[in-house]
């Protein structure tokens, strides 16, 4: 007979390095045409990343994210970056290329402000353009600037930066510090389905709020979501690394290994809890790793809830699920209390 | 050694091949096709998928030899930067994919289905993608790709088309 269960799992998890430095850098160039260049030691592994960074450049230069090209992940030719590691790029990239691009633009209104016969503090770069704030008709194109910078001023609009953490450390008498400089939060609550003749668990649906401070690219954030409970959901219930005595892996294929197909994964309905981090670059922190971390924990609730017992070792396989369900069935005869019985 | 030929994505391909050499080895070592990709070689992951003669087929599981005279498509085939085919389109407008290594091979799955059954249910395409691993999407975003695909007029109005015209 198959029940019903529901669970949930609440999590926190740090942005970056635990106290130890871990800086990026970033070079911003705004081209005589408008667009910019940034160069970035960080990585693209499919997460968007070098999508997101763009789009800061974009942001602070005022133009749009197309007109940026990125060049990644050679320090031949870009500045050195920690990685695509401790869901970091977002947050401690993201701030230095702000910052980076930040300087560039300080170049630009400079020179506009010069080129427009008004103070710096009145302008702002937008749509393409350096323009006085409060008189958006008094304006002239981010091309036409940075042509004149470069030109007639001699002051190429470049920007160079970097940013590492402010962490306090750990005072190793009270444990007290501050050993990241920023946190994301997430819920996640699992309908599943437990058979008690099998063991099998069938995951129905997946709830997701996850706090990862202003979603620069939501579409991105909601990939990072959707592809960590996959990842969750395997570790959860099928994937497990065996090994024999020699220490050699015996499943080291995807026959045997097993990740979540198509037909294993439910519709995941996701909640972007905008918040914002007064540290990250336009208030973002992170999304990446922390996405799976509720999952597993959310499902074993679930299970519980379901047929009442226990996994406290993943993944929860059918068969473990199935051996516990029956000493649990064995102990009830014997009168036990229930819950003396779980693994 | 063995002569194959055979009509790749709208194109004549000929090669001399040993006998145990995989569709998927020809296409990718002999004539450069190294769209599709090799996962597994043994018929697990579908990252090498292809349509030969129109059914979807792992290409790390057929020999060249059992393909000769027949039409395969691969993703070469299916669009570039001038074209896209709409399965393609809603796959970027989504973002559904992240590292892309099994796109290829999805991209052919879905195209099959549509190819047959133009109309799918979620639960259809769920399951004509159960062939097809993919660690990095949770399949979520891929799988409203390709039911957003299926709205494009391209579709629905019956029109099967890639970039070589080949269908
Ligand atoms: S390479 Fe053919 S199925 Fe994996
Ligand atoms: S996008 Fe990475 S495997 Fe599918």
């Amino acid at each position: 007979m198959k029940h019903a269960g529901r669970g949930i799992a609440c999590m926190w998890y740090p942005i970056g390095f635990t106290v130890a430095a871990n800086p990026s850098s970033a070079v911003v160039k705004v081209n005589e045409d408008g667009t910019a260049t940034l160069l970035t030691g960080t990585v693209e592994v499919g997460q968007g990343s070098l999508t997101v960074l763009g789009q800061i450049v974009a942001q602070e230069l005022g133009i749009s994210a197309e007109d940026v090209h990125v060049i990644s992940a050679d320090t031949d030719v870009t500045p050195m970056d920690t990685g695509a590691i401790a869901s970091r790029t977002t947050f401690v990239t993201g701030n230095a290329v702000r910052l980076a691009a930040a300087e560039a633009k300080s170049i630009l209104l400079e020179v506009a402000a010069e080129m427009l016969g008004v103070e710096v503090r009145e302008l702002e770069a937008a749509n393409h353009q350096i323009r006085v704030k409060t008189f958006p008709e008094k304006r002239i194109s981010l091309a036409d600037v940075a042509m004149g910078a470069q030109i007639a001023r001699g002051r190429p609009p470049l920007g160079s930066a970097s940013f590492n953490p402010p962490t306090v450390a750990m005072d190793p008498e009270t444990g007290q510090g501050k050993p990241f400089a920023a946190y994301v939060y997430a819920t996640q609550i699992t309908d599943v389905e437990v058979d008690d003749e099998t063991g099998e668990v069938e995951v129905l649906h997946v709830y997701a709020a996850h706090d990862s401070g202003t979603a620069i690219n939501p579409a991105l954030v909601e990939g990072q979501v959707e592809g960590g409970i996959a990842m969750g959901i395997g570790m959860a219930l099928s994937e497990e690394i065996l090994f024999n005595p020699e220490g050699r892996q015996i499943n080291p294929n995807l026959t045997n290994y097993l990740i979540p197909t198509s037909l294993d994964m439910p519709p995941i309905d996701i909640d972007i809890i905008e918040s914002y981090d007064p540290v990250g670059p336009f208030g973002a922190k992170g999304v990446g790793e922390p996405t799976l971390v509720p999952t597993a924990p959310a499902i074993l609730n679930a299970i519980y809830d379901a047929v009442g017992v226990r996994i406290t070792d993943l993944p929860a396989t059918a068969e473990k699920i199935l051996m516990a369900i029956r000493k649990k069935e064995r102990s009830n005869v014997k009168g036990l209390e229930p819950g003396e019985g779980d693994t | 050694m063995h002569q194959v030929e055979m009509m790749v994505n709208g194109q004549v391909r000929r090669a001399e091949v040993p006998a145990e050499t995989t569709l998927l080895s020809v296409l990718r070592e002999t004539w450069g096709l190294t769209g599709s990709k090799l996962g597994c070689d043994v018929g697990d992951c579908g990252a090498c998928t292809v349509l030969v003669d129109g059914l979807s087929v792992n290409a790390c599981l057929l020999l060249a030899v059992q393909v000769d005279g027949q039409e395969v498509l691969t993703i070469e085939g299916m669009g570039g930067f001038d074209y896209l085919h709409p399965i393609q389109a809603a796959f970027e407008r989504l973002s559904s994919i992240q590292c892309g290594f099994c796109a290829p091979g999805i991209v052919i799955s879905a195209k099959a289905l549509i190819d047959k059954n133009p109309h799918p249910t979620e639960q259809e395409i769920r399951e004509a993608l159960a062939g097809n691993l993919c660690r990095c999407t949770g399949y979520t975003k891929i799988i409203e790709g390709i039911a957003e695909a299926c709205r494009a007029p391209a579709i629905t109005d019956g029109i099967s088309v890639t970039e070589s015209g080949h269908v």
